[in-house]
């Protein structure tokens, strides 16, 4: 795995909102075609380093950034960083399913249309794909016009994952996807993650330590906006080098 | 004891709640119903003969032979009242009696200087004829029974005259037996008494049955016909039979109304027992039918509203309803998002924000008056145009009214959109703009669809703005955007203002705010069946 080059490296990346600490001198090479987890505490900045990769910090405004985090090899706080192209390769999936108010069709068709894809058949190939992609199409293939906030949460977090997939990402941001599922909807997103990092480099962030154990191959542990730990998720959970990954992993913080 | 007490706490605001409700809904209920029913009343009533012939000249509707066969029934029925009139006039109208006169010495002398006579005999001729007229003009004018009968006695002296038979002078002699066989029954003293009765009289009878045969069709539209409703008849006939007076009883106490029966004014004479008459008479004059006038919502209106219905003032409402809403849907629309996006909460966003606020506020008249100096004498010549109210320069006006209104509902509703939804879309790349218009614009329409009611509500009802920017109280189809237009609003403040009009006629004032709120309540309707569709497509069922 190591011999791999990383397509995501972060360098001395510090983040700030205003003056408060987002993250702080991460260092961290992820790499691809995998499934990396981040796990911590609340407030930890997790998901600010999650956000930061694809930039969708930005909507935030008064934020400062420091050091570099490149994926492939860019700068994505560069001047002359084309946001959406970056955003097209660097997909997003949220906390909480959000898919557009608009027909199951149009919101895996979202993200090709954006790029210009405007041939039905062209749009229909795609959405199939992606929807199968997403283990979603079995279920849905017969009514694509159906209003997407008709889904259930599961189904809907699979769309998601779906109109994420539609824009053929190399990396699939996932910001704590299954906190408002079940235990079978989380199962079936667990197992798409499975089956998708063979195609993606998927980048999760937990609270559910079961959940990093059972679908990442390393883990990063992060604690009040440092990376306290980096390692094999085997290693993180049951050899932890630092004392503070071990507390936090039995249980004994927070 | 303290859950009883909470217990009972409870059920107490719950009934104030119902309370209130139900109190808001009587109000609403007791403001609406009689207008509406009122309203009603123009376009079901009982109609009148007058009715049915005002409809055939004026929009050529009805059934033409049987009209005419209803009309020579009441023809029949009317002619003594007007052929009573014509000769009770004739005879107390001193002046029209000395015009006539004259007139009658004037073409004997032209036909005296024709004829081939001596001189002498000429100047003879001449002088008696004047001589008889100055008699009988002092007859005509005097109130003195004795004089009046001394000098007839003297005028009549000539009539067996060979010299005046077949001559234009005999005519003079039937006149003056004419009146001497009608004065025998009217008191002189009273001639002018009866003079200002009977013109009072003759106007009521017109309003009540139409214009007098014997005269000239009259010029204007409304003097044409008689009382067109049975109610308006009815109140006419009222004001016939009776007289009003307000008199003051004591000093210092109101003035209390008095009717005495008209009738009195006439006592003695030929005039008298039409009163029962017309009023016996009655239904075979009018011929009252339950009549459905639906085309009240289609007609053209007369000047001065007095017959003809509202459909130019509903088309105008429309029209002028819509183009505003036109010019404040993007303007609106862009605003509120410039203000809910795009904005970080500055100055200068606090000033325009204060700006829209007060905007709100300013009376509507004020609009009105900025519309006419910058719309209509400013803007309009800038673009070379000519400097005349128009539909475009009234809804110009409204729009910019009912713009705060508008801005404020769609900047809650955009600013209501889920942030997820911006996340989502961003995420995929998309631009702002991108994301603004495919996912925020579609999430907010039910918002801005609210925002679109309350405007349209507040633009239909305008009469203010309107006032000088575009309205017209009567005229023809706006043909374009450059023309004027007639609008409900403006229409029943016309009515209201006008000179007793809206006494002469209430259905119509009340068929204008019906209709007006009927047409509201519909637009209303349709934007909210409308929201309610987006709202459940974007819910997903």
């Amino acid at each position: 795995m190591t011999d791999k080059k990383p397509i995501i490296k972060a360098d001395n990346f510090c983040f700030y909102y205003g003056t408060k600490i987002g993250v702080e001198n991460i260092s961290m090479e992820i790499y691809p075609k995998s499934v990396t987890a981040i796990i911590g505490p609340s407030g930890c900045g997790k998901s600010t380093f999650l956000r930061s990769i694809n930039r969708i910090n930005d909507l935030i405004g008064n934020t400062t950034n420091k050091g570099a985090l490149l994926v492939k090899s860019h700068n994505v706080y560069d001047k002359n960083t084309n946001l959406a192209n970056l955003r097209q390769q660097v997909g997003m999936v949220f906390q909480k399913a959000n898919p557009f108010p608009k027909s199951i069709f149009d919101n895996v068709a979202y993200g090709p249309r954006l790029q210009g894809i405007k041939k039905r058949s062209d749009l229909q190939r795609i959405v199939e794909e992606k929807l199968k992609a997403a283990a979603l199409w079995n279920e849905v293939k017969d009514d694509l016009t159906k209003s997407a906030l008709a889904l259930s949460g599961g189904q809907q977090q699979r769309l998601c994952i779906a109109r994420a997939l539609a824009t053929n990402p190399d990396i699939l941001l996932m910001d704590e996807p299954c906190s408002a599922l079940d235990p079978i909807a989380t199962g079936k997103i667990e197992d798409l993650i499975d089956k998708l990092q063979t195609d993606y480099t998927i980048v999760i962030v937990t609270h559910n330590m079961q959940q990093a154990a059972r679908v990442s191959k390393r883990a990063a542990f992060f604690c009040l906006g440092n990376l306290i730990e980096y390692d094999t998720t085997s290693t993180i959970f049951s050899n932890p080098s630092k004392k503070q990954t071990e507390d936090y992993i039995t249980g004994r913080f927070g | 004891m303290r859950f009883i007490i909470r217990h009972i706490t409870d059920k107490i605001f719950t009934m104030l709640t119902v309370l209130s409700v139900i109190v808001l809904v009587a109000i609403l209920a007791v403001i609406l119903t009689p207008i509406l029913w009122k309203g009603f009343s123009a376009v079901v009533f009982t109609g009148t003969i007058e009715f049915r012939k005002m409809q055939l000249d004026l929009f050529n509707r009805g059934d033409i032979d049987k009209l005419n066969e209803e009309n020579a029934r009441s023809q029949l029925c009317r002619k003594k009242v007007y052929d009573t009139i014509n000769r009770f006039k004739q005879n107390i109208d001193a002046e029209t009696l000395c015009d006539k006169t004259a007139q009658i010495c004037r073409t004997f002398g032209k036909e005296l200087q024709r004829k081939d006579m001596p001189g002498t005999e000429y100047q003879q001729l001449r002088s008696l004829s004047r001589e008889i007229r100055d008699k009988l003009q002092i007859a005509f004018n005097s109130s003195d029974k004795k004089i009046v009968d001394e000098n007839l006695k003297d005028v009549l002296k000539y009539k067996a005259d060979i010299r005046f038979k077949d001559t234009s002078a005999a005519q003079l002699f039937a006149i003056a037996e004419n009146f001497a066989a009608d004065i025998k029954n009217i008191d002189l003293a009273k001639r002018q008494e009866y003079a200002d009765a009977l013109k009072e009289f003759e106007n009521i009878t017109v309003k009540l049955l139409g214009y007098n045969p014997s005269t000239p069709v009259p010029a204007l539209k409304m003097d044409r016909y008689g009382a067109t409703r049975l109610d308006l008849a009815q109140k006419n006939l009222n004001k016939l039979l009776w007289l009003e007076k307000w008199e003051q009883t004591s000093p210092g106490k109101p003035m209390v109304k008095i009717s005495t029966p008209r009738a009195q004014l006439f006592a003695g004479t030929e005039i008298e027992p039409l009163f029962d008459y017309i009023r016996d008479n009655f239904d075979e004059m009018f011929i009252p039918k339950r009549t459905f006038y639906w085309q009240y919502l289609i007609d053209d209106s007369t000047p001065g509203h007095y017959f003809g219905g509202v459909g130019p003032e509903i088309l105008g409402t429309l029209l002028l309803t819509l183009v505003s809403m036109v010019f404040v849907f993007p303007i609106g629309i862009i605003s509120a998002a410039y203000l809910a996006e795009c904005s970080s909460d500055n100055f200068i966003i606090k000033i325009i924000r204060m700006a829209i606020n007060t905007l709100a506020g300013v009376p509507s008249i004020v609009f009105g008056l900025f519309g006419l100096a910058f719309f209509v004498l400013y803007l309009i010549p800038l673009f070379g145009g000519a400097s005349k109210p128009c539909i475009l320069t009234a809804a110009l006006t409204l729009a910019v009214l009912t713009l705060p209104v508008m801005i404020r509902a769609s900047e809650e509703a955009i600013r209501s959109v889920p942030q997820s939804y911006k996340e989502a879309s961003l995420g995929l790349g998309a631009g702002k703009l991108r994301t603004f218009i495919c996912v925020v614009l579609p999430a907010a329409l039910p918002g801005i669809l609210t925002g679109i009611i309350l405007s349209i509500s507040r633009v239909a009802g305008e009469t203010a703005p309107i006032l000088f920017t575009g309205a017209i109280a009567f005229g023809p189809t706006p043909k374009n955007a450059f023309d004027p237009t007639c609008t409900l609003s403006y229409s029943s403040y016309d009515i209201a203002v006008g000179d007793r009009l809206a006494a002469l006629v209430p259905h119509n004032q009340y068929g204008m705010v019906a209709t007006l709120i009927t047409l509201i309540f519909c637009l209303n309707i349709a934007a909210i069946i409308m929201r309610a569709k987006i709202s459940r497509k974007l819910k997903g069922h």
